[in-house]
């Protein structure tokens, strides 16, 4: 069990399970809360469509991704804002449109399919020392930022008008949320795939929720429950010789029937 | 004679290109203790928005007085229209009408939360502080949403039927509650109400809005005559 420490390529695995989970946790209570689950399937789609149409035009596939991930995200912001459309509406919208979108241009791209969707969906089975550090410095900033504004965070999710009328500024704060979820799934795609990614950002949330009554302590608890599914999956992996990526999500979705269970139970 | 609050000439309120309100020239006074009434759908949670600026007239003009800086406003809505899925305490319900005075990237502080138990004892709400707001029963939520209303310390309190769907103890507990805080505090009081005999038990003035989308306001006595309740109930 040790290499799992020792061995670079294994340390990498762990470190990035670990980082991913820990960023992405918080984040899922809110995305839950927020009825925007399907936001990151949908934007993972028009992160294909933009690498697809990057490697069209001979540009850098991730830069590309990273900022039209962010500004679809910003995009949905608006549409949080409005009164006349629920989220869900764009998010089908736009996972229609990315599918369509990224099937046509890998279509037209020189390069293969496979090697595009390597460059997306990166594996967490060859996550590099760059992208490590990366993960560290985006995941810390995004974690000290929902720290600082949590009552700018829950008051724009919670009871926008209220907010409103005590002067704070709900519409730049639902921006700044949907620019912090679009760097997030961004980053977070690149590193352990759409899949986990999807998954870490729901899962965690929604078990969380169903455990407690305290909104504080649902976000250590889903932090908790991340952690521990990204560490048991990663082993569990390594010893039985089974996909990093899909045992950890598996695990996530066998920690989420059981919180829901109990949540039945206490009801 | 009162000093004005908010003061609005010849305004209009609508969505989109449709105007739901239209011609209202009225004050809001220190001290006031007004009642919104008018039929369903004539426009009353849309004028309390309109106060507290979260909708932007179609023309016409708002002139919020402030005491000091700008008029600090607590709201209270339609409890229904908050989600339940939140699990929050009552203490952290109330606890966000501190928001507003806390600046950005700053957590709340102890005198901030001492606030929020402070008002949530003065509505009776301070031993269910640490209870799920969401296992509350009606009359509690309220209480608990007129506690954060008053934790902003606001100049004007706007409450949005705030006994919709009460029994009748229950009612009379919360509007006892506005005439104490209205008596005793001098806070100045708006509330939008369908119920007849809310308005008339409790209100001191009143904004009738009529089926036409104007607003006829004045003591209690003239405008709930029967004329006038006529003017406003039937269409015409």
């Amino acid at each position: 069990m040790t290499e799992l420490l020792t061995v670079p390529f294994l340390r990498h695995i762990f470190l990035a399970g670990l980082f991913v989970s820990i960023g992405l946790a918080p984040m899922s209570v809110y995305v839950v809360l927020r009825r925007i689950v399907f936001s990151g399937a949908a934007v993972a789609e028009v992160a294909s469509a933009a690498v697809a149409l990057a490697v069209l035009f001979q540009l850098a596939p991730f830069p590309v991704a990273l900022v039209l991930t962010i500004v679809t995200f910003l995009c949905l912001s608006r549409v949080a804002d409005s009164r006349r459309l629920p989220p869900e509406a764009l998010i089908g919208m736009l996972y229609s449109g990315g599918s369509a979108a990224s099937v046509l241009l890998i279509a037209k791209a020189p390069r293969g399919e496979a090697d595009i969707l390597n460059i997306l969906f990166g594996n967490i089975l060859t996550v590099p020392t760059g992208l490590l550090w990366m993960l560290v410095g985006v995941f810390g900033f995004l974690l000290a930022l929902q720290f600082l504004a949590s009552k700018e965070f829950l008051i724009s999710a919670y009871d926008p008008d209220m907010g409103r009328a005590l002067g704070i500024r709900i519409g730049l704060w639902n921006m700044i949320f949907y620019a912090m979820v679009g760097l997030a799934v961004a980053v977070a795609i690149r590193a352990v795939g759409a899949l986990l990614t999807f998954t870490l950002l729901v899962a965690p949330g929604a078990s969380a929720l169903c455990l407690t009554e305290r909104l504080s302590r649902s976000f250590k608890i889903a932090i908790g429950i991340s952690v521990t599914a990204a560490i048991a999956g990663v082993v569990l992996s390594y010893q039985y010789d089974l996909p990093t990526g899909s045992t950890i999500v598996a695990l996530l979705v066998g920690i989420f029937v059981v919180c829901f269970g109990i949540e039945r139970v206490r009801r | 004679m009162a000093a004005d609050l908010i003061k609005i000439s010849g305004l209009a309120v609508g969505y989109g290109r449709s105007t739901i309100l239209r011609d209202l020239n009225f004050s809001v006074e220190l001290g006031d203790f007004l009642g919104v009434m008018g039929p369903n759908g004539t426009g009353k949670t849309t004028l309390l928005k309109t106060l507290l600026g979260l909708i932007k007239p179609q023309s016409g003009t708002i002139d919020r007085k402030a005491l000091s800086g700008r008029l600090l406003f607590g709201y209270v809505p339609q409890r229904e229209s908050l989600d339940m899925h939140y699990p929050l305490t009552a203490h952290e319900v109330a606890l966000m009408g501190r928001f507003g005075r806390i600046g950005p990237f700053r957590r709340p502080g102890q005198p901030d939360i001492q606030m929020a138990h402070d008002c949530l004892r003065q509505t009776g709400m301070d031993r269910f502080a640490d209870l799920p707001y969401r296992k509350l029963s009606g009359g509690q939520k309220q209480r608990v949403l007129i506690a954060r209303a008053l934790a902003s310390e606001p100049e004007i309190l706007l409450l949005d039927e705030p006994t919709n769907g009460m029994d009748m103890s229950s009612e009379r507990a919360i509007m006892e509650l506005l005439q104490t805080l209205q008596k005793e505090k001098q806070t100045t009081i708006v509330f939008v109400t369908h119920l007849l005999s809310t308005i008339e038990r409790y209100a001191h003035r009143v904004a009738l809005i009529t089926s036409g989308g104007n607003l006829i306001i004045g003591e209690k006595k003239k405008i709930l005559s029967a004329e006038m309740l006529a003017k406003a109930y039937i269409t015409q």
